[in-house]
């Protein structure tokens, strides 16, 4: 555990000593919040388009965040396996559990801090706007989203362990298009339907930003919070063993 | 005194090419032994296996009295790396790099004492709040050996520690690596004859994956007949041929 904590705070070191970590984790996700919130008091009231209510924008931007800690998990993991740091720390006393959860940590820490910084965001843009928001719901919002920072954070370890410097970031690229829009994140995939929606249906990101939204309005039901909390726990827990094995491998296929 | 390192006929193979082939060698506690070859010899192959970066495909070998193969474990307590490439955390400072390699090897007390020991040890103090990234060749190198000693191992491996580096600071790392020599086992890979001359109680001679010859500097002039390490080499290698 001690040796996981020391390559935890070096990892958070790193991430929080590279200014693209500050610009893609909390600078972008609170610009989209605030440019969202904009599109939406454009929206007329008749349309009946509550996608973009702060309410509902807060999840999902809270989702779309923890995507660029995926990002940044699968660059930093990358960046240490290309380059000769990890020969040197494969010849220390660390297990690849130590590497494992000393990569996952740190991130998961960011996604948490990240999901305080865009729902406080929300509620000076609930102010603003003149809409109420549960303050409750939003501090509910924080813990029940960290589940999905775990499922990023494992989906990021997983293309660092597979990809180089070059390849992971593209990859991650495709997800965060992928997710964000199968996600229900910017428009109402269930409405759209057909294909959509059944893929949507098929991966993780729509749960996930299902369980931020019902968090944040304390909708606790079975098919809005618990069904979908169930499976983003799922996917974390086998995205996250899946991690740890093929690092493992990698560990030792290095090492032939 | 007896032997900190010893390998009996250690083999390495990648597919169709053998990169270390039947090595015998004994490095006694306190020594410091250059691996002296061109690229290719198998130097770092040899490291690599003594350091448990990569298993030997036969033979045997043991770091103080621990058989690499059947406890790794207990062989990575006891060595520091200084790998090839500069392997320092980029965006950590010097006293952080320290840091972290000594909380990774020792407790918690012990490893501050560490840190200020060596910042001091090897001229660091001036750059400790400096990011390595931002250091110099030299200074970097300087950190990464200074990363692999953090730890307070039995046995040092350095891998071409002074590749690339201007003959100025080449020559500052001779000093830092001559004062390191009375604490540990020392095991140095090179292919700069003046290194090796310089530096080391006994050099190995490798090409090819294999041992062309080991000894005190005298002993291989002895050998070959000739003066100076280089010429020494030059007979060994075209014996060789």
């Amino acid at each position: 555990m001690r040796r996981t904590m020391v390559f935890a705070k070096r990892n958070l070191i790193e991430v929080y000593r590279d200014p693209l970590s500050w610009i893609f984790c909390i600078a972008f996700p609170i610009v989209m919040l605030i440019i969202m919130s904009i599109v939406n008091s454009a929206i007329p009231k008749e349309a009946g388009n509550t996608l973009f209510r702060i309410d509902n924008l807060a999840g999902g931007i809270a989702i779309f965040g923890q995507m660029f800690v995926m990002l940044f998990t699968a660059i930093a993991v990358a960046k240490d396996r290309n380059g000769a740091f990890l020969t040197r720390l494969y010849s220390s006393p660390m297990k690849s559990g130590n590497f494992v959860w000393g990569y996952i940590f740190p991130m998961l820490l960011t996604a948490v801090i990240q999901a305080c910084i865009s729902l406080a965001a929300a509620v000076v843009i609930s102010l603003i706007t003149d809409y109420s928001l549960n303050i409750a719901g939003l501090l509910f919002a924080v813990v029940a989203v960290i589940p999905s920072a775990l499922m990023f954070s494992a989906i990021g370890f997983l293309f660092g362990t597979f990809f180089n410097e070059k390849a992971a970031p593209g990859i991650c690229s495709i997800v965060i298009s992928l997710g964000a829009m199968v996600g229900g994140i910017w428009f109402d995939v269930e409405g759209v339907g057909g294909f959509m929606y059944k893929l949507g249906r098929c991966l993780p990101f729509l749960y996930a930003t299902r369980v931020a939204r019902s968090a944040i309005c304390l909708d606790f039901g079975v098919s809005e919070f618990l069904i979908p909390l169930g499976v983003v726990v799922l996917a974390a827990g086998v995205l996250t063993a899946l991690a740890s094995i093929v690092f493992d491998s990698r560990m030792h296929a290095d090492q032939r | 005194m007896g032997y900190a390192i010893k390998t009996e006929n250690l083999i390495k193979r990648y597919k169709d090419k053998t990169a270390v082939d039947g090595l015998n060698l004994s490095v006694k506690e306190g020594e410091l032994i250059a691996l002296l070859g061109v690229n290719g010899a198998g130097k770092t192959t040899t490291v690599k296996m003594l350091t448990c970066l990569t298993k030997p495909s036969g033979g045997k070998a043991e770091i103080m009295g621990i058989d690499i193969s059947k406890d790794p474990d207990g062989v990575k307590r006891l060595v520091g790396v200084s790998p090839q490439d500069t392997s320092v955390a980029e965006n950590l400072t010097v006293k952080e790099n320290l840091e972290f390699m000594a909380d990774l090897y020792l407790s918690k007390d012990k490893a501050r004492s560490s840190v200020e020991r060596t910042i001091k040890a090897f001229g660091l103090a001036e750059f400790e709040n400096k990011k390595a990234k931002l250091l110099s060749g030299g200074y970097k190198r300087k950190l990464s050996i200074a990363m692999a000693i953090i730890g307070e191992p039995k046995v040092l491996f350095l891998d071409e520690p002074t590749l690339g580096l201007d003959v100025l600071a080449r020559r500052q790392l001779w000093h830092e690596i001559e004062a390191l020599k009375k604490d540990m086992t020392i095991v140095l890979t090179t292919h700069y004859m003046e290194e090796a001359q310089a530096l080391a109680d006994r050099i190995v001679i490798m090409n090819g994956g294999c041992v062309m010859a080991v000894g005190t500097l005298a002993e291989l002039e002895n050998m070959t007949g000739k003066k100076g390490l280089e010429d020494v080499f030059v007979s060994i290698a075209e014996r060789m041929e």
